[in-house]
């Protein structure tokens, strides 16, 4: 059965009936497992006697469900992602959910079902969670937060401190997909489009690396996208990056879109691709190895990394072999005028 | 068949260029495509793009931009704008608002739009209250504003125009005496809008080479290629370089939405000064929609004449085409994105802010230092 009630209201967080009818009706269905109980204060995990990994991430996008994903399955990818480009299988996540009073029962029940959904496909278990209602007008309708635990599996170090100089970049997959999915899904600009958000698990792309010798760093670029991941490199390392506008693959369709607004895809989130630094000759094993995957068709090589100053840290070699300084995200990309 | 970037890049190489060539851009679209693509590093030296007066947020008079947060500020209404006008400055204490970002942080109702449609649907949405709408633009921008009026608007939405010509600016610079450019790239949206005849006095009257460039790498290019033939052979001809978007005549509709809605009048545009003929202002049929004549009048002659552009900045300047961004006292010292001083610097459309983006960031003495 469901919860009887159309609407959250403050009672569903008083700590009474009403909430043990939310926590058992929507969040233990959709999430039940091995280790939720829900029931106990706190819960008992069997971890391996390894290297232990740990994050936690929050989630606030509007619209709450968009294109490809919601803010229920973001919670899980979010987070698991930032364990796999780390090097860590996912195992554990707790889980905060921050619901607004008034908001519509259906709807989180279909945000919990997605991030159930999304969970059990990655194999990861939620083990704990919190539940919290806020008075009208005090919250996007729900705001989630996921705390993760992963074990690390990754074969070799991975760290910004291994980077070296002469060392290649490759992108997963196309970026800016997630930015305008989200955008579009807003109607704020009167445009309607096809483009689905890019938000998966990155865990197969990270895991298919851990048999390529010579892969030195991964990052998902998320907020900030591309260039923020490369200017975070480049700082890190001391080192420039030069990457190649012709090789970056972008969708024709965020490309239209970007056109017509006057936003950049190398500055727009992902939700669901890697960068990878790799070693020079670990480049062409670390391609083949994602393009085998349904994720990683459009994996390509975008660029390297140099000690010798040209533009900045970040320049991108444009199609008609003009170099661009790609500079550090400002401020919030608005659109131009005209 | 049309030819790719490479190949006009490749022939504007082979040519044989004079010593020094400078070809000003209108559009500030124009200066982020050719900044973006990397196009003055792969021409050769002996070209210098010029960027001109094609920033609407940048030659917005500062008395509009005060107006604005002016209202926002003391009325009882919702004042909606695109969302470059938000960071503008305008030239007061530093203890006072300075920007409608600064007024919104202070409470006022401040929105920024991206259309027209938005600002109507906002009204709609708040029939019981008066929406300002700040529509600051060139034609591109303010037919569309003129198309919302046509159609019929929600009695509480107001219009503050700040609607300026292209044109004329470029003609009151060729008049001037002073050109400080060889050629020009003539703005593609304009062109689409109101038709390329509008640039033919700058070959007509002034023998200056132009053409009408679209905004890829292609379109830019070729037109650059384009003025270069016409200087060498001596033959300046308005050319179209942007065919499959630009057509003769432009859009009839769009130019009968701008006669029927809008007249033309003289304008002032920031740290320029008054240009005859370059303005937009609503028809007085559309009085009850004009903010201008509805609400009260914030400015006054005092501030009016010192309002232009703050001490030590440059933009009205860089505007012109008279320097380049960089050669600014303030730029990248005191003028940064995060604190503009002048316009130029705020507006994605703006050169100040477009080279900055490129990767300049000191002036141009220094780096020669």
């Amino acid at each position: 059965m469901t919860l009887q009630d159309s609407h959250i209201s403050l009672a569903h967080g008083n700590g009474g009936r009403y909430m043990r009818e939310l926590i058992d009706e929507v969040f233990a269905r959709h999430l039940s497992n091995g280790t939720l109980d829900t029931s106990a204060d706190s819960v008992a995990l069997s971890l391996p006697n390894e290297q232990i990994m740990f994050t936690t991430d929050g989630f606030t996008v509007q619209p709450l469900e968009f294109p490809g994903g919601s803010i229920g399955s973001l919670a899980v990818h979010g987070t698991t992602n930032d364990l796999a480009v780390s090097g860590a299988d996912p195992l554990y996540l707790s889980l905060n959910a921050f619901i607004e009073e008034g908001f519509e029962v259906a709807q989180l029940e279909r945000i919990v079902a997605d991030l159930g959904q999304a969970a059990s496909e990655i194999g990861v278990s939620v083990a704990a969670g919190d539940t919290k209602v806020l008075p009208r007008g005090h919250g996007g309708g729900i705001y989630l937060a996921t705390t993760g635990i992963g074990v690390f599996r990754h074969p070799g170090k991975l760290a910004m401190s291994e980077v070296r100089e002469g060392d290649i970049l490759l992108v997963s997959g196309p970026i800016g997909d997630h930015g305008i999915s989200v955008m579009l899904a807003r109607e704020q600009f009167g445009l309607r489009g096809e483009i689905r958000s890019d938000a998966a698990s990155v865990l197969p792309l990270t895991k298919a690396l851990r048999s390529v010798p010579g892969v030195r760093f991964m990052r998902d670029p998320t907020r900030g996208g591309l260039v923020s991941v490369a200017h975070e490199i480049a700082r890190a390392t001391g080192l420039e990056i030069t990457l190649e506008e012709a090789a970056i693959p972008v969708r024709p369709a965020v490309h239209t879109v970007c056109d017509m607004l006057g936003y950049d895809p190398y500055y727009l989130a992902c939700e669901g691709r890697v960068v990878a630094v790799v070693a020079p000759d670990a480049a062409k094993s670390a391609l083949s190895a994602w393009k085998s995957l349904a994720g990683g068709a459009d994996a390509a090589i975008i660029g390297e990394l140099h000690a010798t100053r040209r533009l900045g840290p970040v320049s991108l070699k444009t199609e008609i072999g003009g170099l661009r300084f790609l500079e550090e995200l400002e401020d919030d990309p608005l659109p131009r005028i005209c | 068949m049309a030819r790719s970037a490479a190949d006009w890049l490749e022939r504007i190489q082979t040519l044989d260029l004079p010593r020094k060539v400078r070809i000003m851009n209108v559009c500030g679209g124009h200066e982020r495509s050719i900044s973006q693509a990397g196009l003055r590093n792969a021409l050769p030296p002996n070209i210098e793009l010029i960027p001109g007066p094609g920033c609407p947020v940048c030659v917005c008079p500062e008395e509009d931009v005060y107006q604005a947060i002016q209202l926002a500020l003391h009325e009882d209404l919702t004042l909606a704008t695109f969302g470059d006008m938000l960071r503008v400055p305008v030239n007061v204490r530093k203890t006072e608002i300075r920007s409608l970002e600064q007024a919104k942080a202070a409470g006022a109702d401040v929105v920024p739009v991206a259309s027209p449609q938005e600002v109507v649907a906002l009204a709609r949405a708040t029939p019981e209250r008066r929406v300002v709408f700040f529509a600051a633009g060139f034609e591109t921008t303010t037919a569309p504003v003129a198309a919302m009026l046509a159609q019929g608007i929600p009695e509480n939405l107001l219009v503050l125009l700040s609607g300026r010509l292209t044109w004329p600016a470029v003609s009151m610079l060729l008049n001037s005496g002073d050109i400080g450019f060889d050629a020009l790239i003539a703005p593609g949206h304009v062109g689409t809008i109101m038709g390329p005849e509008e640039w033919e006095f700058v070959v007509d009257d002034h023998k200056v080479p132009a053409a009408v460039a679209g905004f890829e790498s292609d379109s830019l290019l070729a037109s650059i290629y384009s003025v270069l033939r016409q200087m060498q052979d001596g033959e300046p001809f308005l050319d179209n370089c942007y065919p499959s978007v630009v057509q003769p005549g432009g859009n009839p509709m769009a130019r009968k939405l701008l006669t029927d809605v809008m007249e033309v009048t003289d304008a002032n545009w920031r740290g320029i000064g008054t240009i005859p003929g370059s303005g937009f202002a609503l028809r007085p049929e559309f009085s009850r929609h004009d903010a201008r004549k509805i609400l009260p009048d914030y400015g006054d002659e005092a501030r009016r004449r010192m309002g232009e552009m703050p001490a030590g900045c440059d933009c009205a300047r860089v505007v012109l085409g008279r320097i380049y961004p960089d050669q600014c006292r303030i730029f990248g010292v005191a003028c940064t994105p995060r604190n503009p001083v002048g316009p130029c610097m705020v507006s994605d459309e703006g050169a100040c802010r477009i080279w900055w983006s490129s990767g300049r960031r000191t002036r141009a003495e220094q780096a020669a230092e």
